[in-house]
């Protein structure tokens, strides 16, 4: 039986929520860090969206936020021209690092080992937090601000896309463009999951996806409305996109085909991102909310539960709730 | 269509502290002790005495928190900000500072708070007069 998808509200955040990252899966579960414009980044636990604590030390809006693979360690880039490294278990600071101008790209190599910067400064900047004093290696070329920044093909390599309209390649260690792929319109975003072997690009309308090892497009798919994130799912079936009509869509990846959208945002969709073991994407607005949903709509996962019609009339009716209460404008 | 049923909602942030529960397994697990070890080798006869010092410390700076109440403190901040106001009361996480009568180049602030984080140090006398 067809069953209407029931998103989970993560409230919070009072402002926009601009960018968010999935840990990998850990003895503990999965975690999620989200970046609001609050200036106070959120660590939920990945599966339920339960709050576990607010990251307290940036003094103006976070940009970018990331975990690593053990969700040991966060780092964050803020409007106060920071990039803030985080231990991810208590919540304490551990590093600040001092910008010349708006960060707004944070990345970690796969060992925790380096972290990737990238901002309105136009520069790149790798940092050795083993050695946080000493100066960090800068990789300039682009000729606007960078939007995102990520480690690539093993760390061995760079991708950044910025408002120059190019997503470039840069080998790590020559810290040479590789490759630069040129578009007519800003890259509104740009995801790489290391080990998976496709980039996805969104501009305008488009969802891009490349080949990781050429850099060589696979494919695109053009939505209704202007999209700000989109994601793939680890088995790369389908894949999640959302933008400026505040709606979420799912398409299959190989027909390209519109599977479901989903209303339920108050305000136009920053990000989305698929959960590690690909049960759920989480979704951060405008609105200031983050949003969970279901891969597959009706599964038991999280605090989801399958209902069988005849478990509803016997369940006691104040542990099951039928919709998320909606404030209806 | 009928929707999903859900448990419960997601959990909120719970507006007293920060979070990062230290009671919650994964923490317990991952940080015996809130500072890094001196020896991550280190051996339970070793581990003991550090803990036992790091108790001593958290107390006596604890205490000499609330020796500093309704005293004069003078604060060395950042951006070569020097300024004193009677102390009222610290935050459970040591990240903000309540005073009163703060000493400012605009004026005297009846109320205020000073961000930890944008304090190099502070001294106080403990055997000045109370102000209250």
């Amino acid at each position: 039986m067809a069953m209407r998808q029931t998103p989970l509200t993560c409230s919070g955040h009072t402002r926009p929520v601009v960018d968010l990252a999935f840990s990998g899966i850990t003895p503990y579960g999965y975690f999620l860090i989200s970046a609001c414009k609050d200036g106070k980044p959120m660590l939920r636990q990945g599966d339920t969206g339960d709050w576990i604590g607010t990251f307290l030390g940036h003094k103006g809006a976070v940009w970018g936020a990331t975990l690593n693979k053990e969700a040991t360690k966060a780092a964050t880039a803020a409007a106060d021209f920071t990039a803030k490294v985080w231990d991810a278990v208590t919540g304490d600071e551990l590093l600040t690092l001092a910008h010349k101008h708006i960060v707004k790209s944070v990345n970690f190599t796969q060992d925790s080992g380096y972290l990737l910067t990238g901002g309105q400064d136009k520069i790149l900047r790798i940092y050795d937090l083993c050695k946080p004093e000493a100066d960090p290696q800068e990789i300039s070329g682009h000729t606007s601000a960078i939007k995102k920044a990520l480690w690539y093909s093993d760390d061995k390599q760079i991708l950044s896309a910025a408002d120059d309209k190019t997503v470039r390649l840069w080998d790590r260690a020559s810290m040479d463009v590789v490759k630069t792929l040129q578009f007519d319109t800003s890259v509104s975003s740009m995801e790489y999951i290391p080990d998976g072997e496709i980039l996805i690009i969104t501009y305008g309308k488009t969802v891009a996806f490349y080949n990781a090892l050429g850099l060589d497009l696979i494919k695109t798919v053009d939505a209704p409305a202007p999209i700000n994130s989109a994601s793939l799912h680890p088995d790369k079936d389908f894949f999640v996109a959302g933008g400026d009509d505040f709606k979420l869509y799912k398409y299959d990846y190989n027909t390209k085909e519109e599977l479901e959208s989903y209303k339920g945002h108050f305000g136009p969709v920053h990000c989305v991102r698929f959960s590690p073991d690909g049960e759920l994407y989480a979704s951060g607005s405008e609105d200031g909310t983050l949003r969970l949903w279901q891969t597959a709509v009706g599964k038991t996962y999280g605090l989801w539960k399958c209902v069988l019609p005849e478990e509803l009339v016997s369940e006691n009716s104040d542990t099951l709730y039928g919709s998320t209460p909606e404030i209806k404008a | 269509m009928k929707p999903v049923c859900v448990l419960r909602m997601p959990r909120g942030p719970d507006g007293s502290s920060r979070g990062f529960d230290p009671t919650s397994e994964r923490y317990l697990a991952l940080c015996p002790t809130t500072i890094s070890s001196s020896d991550s080798a280190v051996d339970s006869a070793t581990f003991v005495e550090e803990q036992k010092a790091r108790t001593v410390l958290r107390e006596r700076y604890i205490r000499s928190l609330l020796a500093m109440v309704k005293k004069d403190v003078h604060f060395t901040m950042y951006e070569r900000v020097k300024v004193n106001a009677v102390f009222g009361a610290s935050d459970i996480d040591i990240l903000n500072f309540q005073v009163s009568d703060l000493q400012t180049p605009l004026g005297v602030q009846k109320e205020a708070l000073i961000r930890c984080p944008d304090i190099i140090s502070y001294s106080f006398s403990i055997d000045a007069g109370l102000k209250d």
